[in-house]
């Protein structure tokens, strides 16, 4: 199960999903299968650490 | 309270708000105009409070006339000309370079580390500038709209005249696009593991 979760998921698609996750709610099972891939995947975890670097800056570049 | 040092405070931000403009609107003369307009009724007007900072309140009257710029843009007979393009920057396959045949990625990004100590330097904040300006007009006038001036996602699609799943591809090439830019011109060589 753990397995099928993490591999129905590409890096390509979490990267478009944590995007997403910006402008809209995530469903349940998106945020599910999202939490389940970073859990397990490093690189996707980093691009999700850039992605709150760059909110934090675009928020220091409005204030 | 149209005295001479509110109108001196407010011109502190002047260059800002330019630059905010011109990357939604891709069009110097029209920016201009639009930056002054705000700055004439930010004088004119009694509406600073003080809860918000003079920025934020500055931004808030330029998202109005921004807006208004666009919606008189797109009635124009040539505005297909102006505001066209949009097909080309919804094609995300140029991402799709950064990830092999099973979406996995071919160069993964790299550890930022802790970017408190960048967030604070006004360089970082140039790099920012000179990445933002390098997005495509469309990309970066979505991104804006959505980042800078807190337009809602509905309200920007509803002013483009564009699908909701348009506006996710256009931020997510945003977002791609500037993550690149940065990594190479700020992050790199802080320890990429490549």
């Amino acid at each position: 199960m753990l397995h099928k979760l993490t591999h129905s998921q590409s890096c390509r698609d979490v990267t478009r999903l944590l995007s997403q996750g910006e402008d809209r709610s995530l469903s349940w099972g998106e945020r599910i299968r999202l939490r389940v891939h970073l859990l397990v995947c490093r690189a996707c975890s980093r691009f999700e650490h850039q992605m709150r670097v760059l909110r934090l800056a675009m928020r220091q570049y409005r204030e | 309270m149209a005295d001479a040092a509110f109108a001196s405070q407010i011109n502190v931000h002047r260059g800002y708000l330019l630059r905010v403009a011109r990357l939604q609107l891709r069009d110097p003369d029209l920016a201009e105009d639009v930056v002054q307009e705000t700055l004439v009724a930010a004088l004119s007007g009694s509406g600073f409070s003080g809860r918000s900072s003079l920025k934020t309140w500055l931004t808030g009257i330029l998202k109005h006339k921004v807006v208004d710029a666009i919606r008189k843009k797109q009635r124009e007979p040539q505005a297909v000309a102006s505001f066209g393009g949009l097909d080309a920057e919804l094609d995300i396959e140029d991402f799709d370079a950064l990830f092999d045949d099973r979406g996995g990625w071919d160069a993964p990004p790299a550890d930022w580390g802790d970017p408190e100590a960048a967030l604070n330097r006004r360089q970082f904040m140039e790099m920012m500038d000179f990445c933002l300006e390098k997005l495509p007009p469309n990309t970066a006038r979505v991104f804006m709209m959505r980042e800078v001036m807190e337009l809602e996602t509905d309200e920007i699609c509803k002013e483009l005249t564009i699908t909701a799943n348009n506006l996710w591809v256009i931020l997510y090439r945003a977002r791609m696009a500037l993550r690149q830019c940065l990594e190479q011109n700020w992050f790199a060589g802080e320890g990429r593991p490549r």
